[in-house]
C-alpha cells in the first residue's frame, strides 16, 4: 500500500488522529509520518544506532530537564577544572572525563545517580588502607571523645547494653584522669 | 592445571560459569575515552607492571601483553573464551591484557575503564569468583592509585558502573525455557529485581546454543556481598524453573526428545562439514540430553568446552592457522569428531 500523503513510498504506519471526537485514519510512510505527525523518527528506529550510550545520554538529559533547567540555558555550566569536561558534555556523552569530574559535578550528581542507580552513596568495599576525610578527623580525637561518639551511636541504634558498657568505660576514664591530675 | 571450562562442576547442567568483573580507574589519568595515544601507552605499561606481584602473591602464572601485538585469530579466540570484551580488541588505541595461565583471572587495560579485572569460575559459585576478584583488586591497589571516593565509591567512566564497579554474572544454559518461549517473560520478571538477561557475549549479542548471561544492573547503594547474594538467589530460581521445565518436557514427549538428542549426536559424529551455528545447536541438544541422562558417554566431558572450541576464532587458534570459511566448516567437523566421546 502506498502512503496516503506522498503516494510514492510504501505506507508503514497507521496514524489515527482524534480531534473533537472526529476520528481520521491515515496510512503513512516513515518520512511523511515524521514530517506531518508527532512521530519522532529521524532515522528508522530498528536499524538506527540506538546504542546504550545514546540511550543513556537521553536518560541523563531527561533527569536534567525534569529539574527545570535546560542544558546551557540561563545557567553557568559547570566545567571540571582538571579535564575540562563540562556538565553538559557529561550529559551528552554519558561518560565522565576523569575522577575529578565526580567532585566537580557533585552538586548535580546526586539526582542523576539516584535516577540511574536508585542510590547516591556507595556502601560496599573500601580499599585497604584508604583514609577518608572523616577517618582523618577521627584520628585526632581523644579516647574519651571516641567513646562518646560510640555511645551516641549505640543509643541511636537502641543497643542499650552496649551503651551502658560504654558509659561505664567513660566514667572510669574520667575517674582516672582526675586521679592523675 | 585445568582451565575453568575443562572441569566438571556442580549445577553445571544449568549454570556454566560464574564471573565477577570489577571496574577500576587510576586517579592520575583522564578516563579512557579521553586519553590520547601517548597516555594510553603509559597507562598500559604502568598497569602491566603488576604482573610480577600478581604471580608472586596469587601463586599462579601470569602473562601480560599488548593487544596490538596479537594476531586477529588470537584476539577473536579470546573474545570467544570470555577473556576479553569485543571493545578491547576493536579499539584503535593501545590496550593491554594480563592473564592467568588457567584463564581464571584476566585484567583488561584501557577498555572503557583503565582497569577491568575479572575472575571466572565454573558452575554456580559467585562468592568464590568475587573472593578471587577482590583479592586481585587488593594486590593491584598496593601498586596502583585507584580513584576511590568516600561517597561515590570506585569512580568509573560510565555512571552505570559507579560505586562497587562490579558486574557479577552467571552464564546459564536454558534449553527448556527457551523452547517454551519463556525467556522474554523471564527477562521482564528478573528485571524487577535489578537483574538483566542477555545473549552469550554480553550487550547486544544474540543468544547462541540457548546460553544466556544473567547479571546485576545496579552497582551503587548495595555492597558487593548484597549484590552477589541477590543475584545468586535469582540464578537459583531460574535454575529451578529450568529443571522443572525439563522434567515437564521429558514427561510429555521423552521419546521425541531422545530421538533428537541421538540425531544430534549422529550429525556431530559423522558430518564432514558443519557451520558454527549448526554445531552450537546440536551441541546444545547433546548437552541437554547428557544432563537429563538420556545419553551416556564412555568418559566425562564438558560440552561447553566444545561449544567454545567450535567458534571460528578458537577453531583457527587450535589449527594454528587462518582458514577460509569452507575449509573451516570441514576442520570444525573434524575437530568435533575427534573430541566427541563414544556412546555407551
Amino acid at each position: 500500500m502506498l502512503c496516503d500523503r506522498c503516494q510514492i513510498r510504501d505506507a508503514k504506519i497507521l496514524y489515527t488522529e482524534i480531534i473533537n471526537g472526529v476520528k481520521t485514519e491515515q496510512h503513512l510512510c516513515e518520512e511523511c509520518a515524521t514530517d506531518y505527525t508527532s512521530f519522532q523518527m529521524e532515522k528508522p528506529l530498528l536499524n538506527s544506532d540506538m546504542t546504550l550510550n545514546s540511550l543513556l545520554s537521553n536518560l541523563l538529559g531527561a533527569y536534567q530537564t525534569s529539574s527545570a533547567k535546560r542544558p546551557g540555558e540561563g545557567r553557568q555550566t559547570i566545567v571540571c577544572e582538571r579535564c575540562k569536561t563540562s556538565y553538559d558534555d557529561f550529559l551528552q556523552r554519558g561518560r565522565f572525563g576523569c575522577a575529578q569530574c565526580y567532585r566537580s559535578f557533585h552538586k548535580e550528581l546526586g539526582k542523576t545517580l539516584r535516577g540511574i542507580q536508585g542510590a547516591e552513596a556507595h556502601t560496599g568495599k573500601r580499599p585497604k588502607g584508604f583514609v577518608s576525610a572523616t577517618d582523618g578527623l577521627l584520628k585526632d580525637l581523644t579516647k574519651e571523645e571516641k567513646l562518646t561518639l560510640e555511645l551516641q551511636k549505640a543509643i541511636e541504634n537502641e543497643e542499650y547494653e552496649e551503651a551502658a558498657r560504654l558509659r561505664d568505660l567513660i566514667k572510669e576514664l574520667k575517674k582516672e584522669e582526675t586521679n592523675n591530675a | 592445571m585445568l582451565k575453568w571450562y575443562e572441569q566438571i562442576v556442580p549445577d553445571g547442567d544449568v549454570v556454566i560459569s560464574s564471573r565477577v568483573r570489577l571496574a577500576r580507574n587510576l586517579e592520575d589519568y583522564r578516563f579512557s575515552p579521553l586519553l590520547d595515544e601517548s597516555e594510553a601507552v603509559r597507562l598500559v605499561d604502568e598497569v602491566k607492571k603488576l604482573t610480577p606481584s600478581l604471580a608472586q602473591q596469587d601463586k599462579r602464572k601470569y602473562y601480560a601483553c599488548n593487544i596490538k601485538s596479537l594476531n586477529d585469530i588470537d584476539k577473536i579466540a579470546m573474545v570467544e573464551r570470555h577473556i576479553v570484551s569485543p571493545l578491547l580488541i576493536e579499539k584503535d588505541q593501545t590496550t593491554g591484557l594480563i592473564l592467568s595461565e588457567d584463564e581464571t583471572v584476566s585484567i583488561m587495560i584501557n577498555e572503557e575503564d583503565h582497569v577491568r579485572l575479572q575472575a571466572i569460575i565454573g558452575g554456580l559459585n559467585l562468592e568464590k569468583a568475587y573472593e578471587v576478584a577482590s583479592r586481585i583488586d587488593d594486590i593491584a591497589y598496593e601498586k596502583l592509585k585507584f580513584a576511590y571516593d568516600e561517597k561515590y565509591g570506585y569512580m568509573t567512566s560510565c555512571p552505570t558502573n559507579t560505586g562497587t564497579g562490579m558486574r557479577a554474572s552467571c552464564m546459564v544454559f536454558l534449553p527448556a525455557l527457551s523452547s517454551a518461549r519463556m525467556i522474554q517473560r523471564l527477562i521482564e520478571e528478573v528485571g524487577r529485581y535489578g537483574v538483566t538477561i542477555r545473549g552469550i557475549y554480553g550487550e547486544g549479542t544474540k543468544s547462541l546454543g540457548n546460553i544466556y548471561q544473567i547479571s546485576n544492573q545496579k552497582t551503587l547503594g548495595n555492597s558487593e556481598r548484597e549484590i552477589i547474594e541477590n543475584l545468586r538467589r535469582i540464578v537459583e530460581q531460574v535454575m529451578k524453573q529450568e529443571r522443572r521445565r525439563r522434567e515437564y518436557m521429558l514427561s510429555l514427549n521423552s521419546e521425541e526428545i531422545e530421538d533428537q538428542v541421538y540425531r544430534a549426536y549422529g550429525i556431530l559424529k559423522y558430518a564432514r562439514q558443519i557451520t558454527s551455528d549448526d554445531a552450537m545447536n546440536f551441541l546444545s541438544q547433546l548437552k541437554f540430553g547428557a544432563d537429563c541422562g538420556l545419553i551416556k558417554f564412555d568418559r566425562e566431558f564438558n560440552v561447553h568446552r566444545m561449544m567454545m572450541g567450535v567458534q571460528p576464532g578458537s577453531l583457527q587458534w587450535t589449527l594454528g592457522k587462518n582458514v577460509g570459511s569452507n575449509s573451516r566448516d570441514q576442520s570444525r567437523a573434524e575437530y568435533i569428531r575427534k573430541e566427541l566421546p563414544t556412546i555407551i
